[in-house]
């Protein structure tokens, strides 16, 4: 698998696609949705969709592929080359979502969370397959959150479409165990060939699964904690796990989206001109209470330096 | 309440020796006081797109431009001499770097005309026009 596109510029969205086999845009299909990489602290979560013809249904079965988690690597890496080597009848698209992606949208002013991100990037992942001529009839997504709700949100944004959501259903249905390959490949290439754009020299790669729970992924993210800038790009920065060490050891940073008590975040207002520098003790001096400054200096945070 | 009297002094004579250094305004309040890894944990991470610059700071998306002081003004980096002094004294600072130009960053907004730094960049020019000599 060729991650160039993604590697190129991994602090942003990135798609990857299979060539669509013909046969795919004149007969009826089934596409299957899975996603890889949705609970670690560390890399890019992948949504990956696969398809063929509902006609070859069985011949997928012969790939022999399964519920990716249930694999080595090495097994997956073999299912992805059967797959591959099918492209005659079965493609896949992919939607890696960078790890950066991920903390700026959860960590958006107007919060955008883990399952929106997750169903726009597998609704765009349809949608792709549509607007590439795939005569879809059947859509098949395997689920970790309510399942009817997420069916209902798909089958309303393709109506023509059959939508199935199960939780499991990456063991249930081939084309999902073979979408669940694709994605799950991607994630590990991406994670073991992940190049650092930070300036941190030689990076120590050990860093476990990437799950907070392992004590090799927290020793890492320990390692390479700045006290300011918090971690490399690598981390998502929205979990709770990245969140708890930067409150135990980084420095504050407040934001004007913060939600705060107003006391701290008023005392805090008061110091935000460029001229407290200058100004020890805060606040009105004794003439400045009296005199209001123009709109055009207040807008502009511009404050007199005589008054000082 | 404490009637603040005491006179800052800006040591120009350092201006010479000061290095010219590389400034960004951050859309939020860091409590830290002190050198920081810059260049290898945020420079290095800027995209430089069509019209603006991205990067993240924790995790949020900053969307940023580079301004330029005012023509004839330079950017002052100040230290303080003392550090430990107390309110009631004079304050020397030192000059301890300089900039011509800084680079802003807005959280998820894009830069535009109306951000208060470049709308403050006006005022230079205005006192010009209306605190300059006139000549008939």
């Amino acid at each position: 698998m060729d991650l160039g596109d993604f590697e190129a510029d991994n602090s942003v969205s990135c798609r990857l696609t299979s060539e669509i086999p013909d046969i795919c845009t004149s007969e009826d299909c089934c596409l299957g949705i899975d996603e890889a990489g949705r609970g670690p602290v560390l890399g890019p979560m992948v949504y990956g969709i696969c398809f063929c013809p509902v006609s070859r249904k069985e011949q997928l079965k012969d790939l022999k592929v399964a519920d990716s988690k249930t694999l080595t690597e090495a097994e997956r890496e073999n299912l992805f080359q059967n797959i591959s080597d099918a492209k005659d009848f079965v493609g896949w698209a992919l939607q890696i979502l960078s790890p950066n992606t991920i903390s700026t949208s959860m960590l958006q002013r107007s919060k955008y969370n883990l399952n929106a991100l997750s169903h726009d990037a597998a609704i765009g992942l349809v949608q792709y397959a549509l607007d590439s001529g795939v005569q879809l009839k059947e859509v098949f997504v395997d689920t970790v959150g309510p399942a009817e709700k997420y069916e209902e949100k798909l089958s309303q944004c393709f109506p023509g479409l059959e939508v199935t959501v199960r939780p499991k259903a990456d063991s249930l249905f081939p084309i999902v165990s073979a979408a669940s390959i694709c994605a799950k490949v991607a994630r590990d290439h991406a994670v073991k060939g992940w190049s650092f754009t930070e300036d941190l020299g030689e990076v120590d790669t050990d860093y476990g699964s990437g799950y907070p729970g392992d004590p090799k992924t927290k020793a890492w993210l320990l390692k390479y904690q700045d006290p300011v800038f918090g971690y490399p790009q690598f981390v998502r920065f929205s979990w709770s796990t990245a969140k708890n060490l930067m409150d135990s050891k980084g420095s504050a940073v407040y934001w004007d989206d913060d939600e705060e008590d107003g006391e701290k975040a008023a005392a805090r207002q008061n110091n935000t001109s460029m001229l407290s520098f200058c100004n020890r003790s805060t606040g009105s001096t004794a003439h400045g209470a009296a005199h209001q400054s123009h709109r055009f200096f207040t807008e502009r945070r511009l404050q007199g330096l005589g008054a000082l | 309440m404490a009637c603040n009297s005491s006179v800052t002094h800006v040591q120009l004579s350092t201006m010479g020796k000061a290095e010219r250094t590389t400034v960004h305004l951050m859309p939020c309040e860091i409590e830290h006081n002190g050198s920081a890894q810059v260049s290898q944990y945020f420079t290095s991470t800027i995209k430089d797109r069509k019209q603006e610059k991205t990067v993240s700071f924790r995790g949020r998306g900053l969307r940023g431009a580079e301004l330029s002081c005012p023509q004839g003004y330079t950017g002052l980096v100040l230290k303080e001499v003392n550090p430990n002094g107390s309110d009631q004294e004079d304050r020397t600072v030192k000059v301890s770097s300089t900039f011509d130009k800084l680079t802003y960053w807005n959280l998820e907004t894009p830069p535009n005309s109306d951000d208060m730094v470049v709308m403050a960049m006006d005022w230079p020019e205005l006192a010009e026009a209306i605190h300059g000599a006139v000549e008939d």
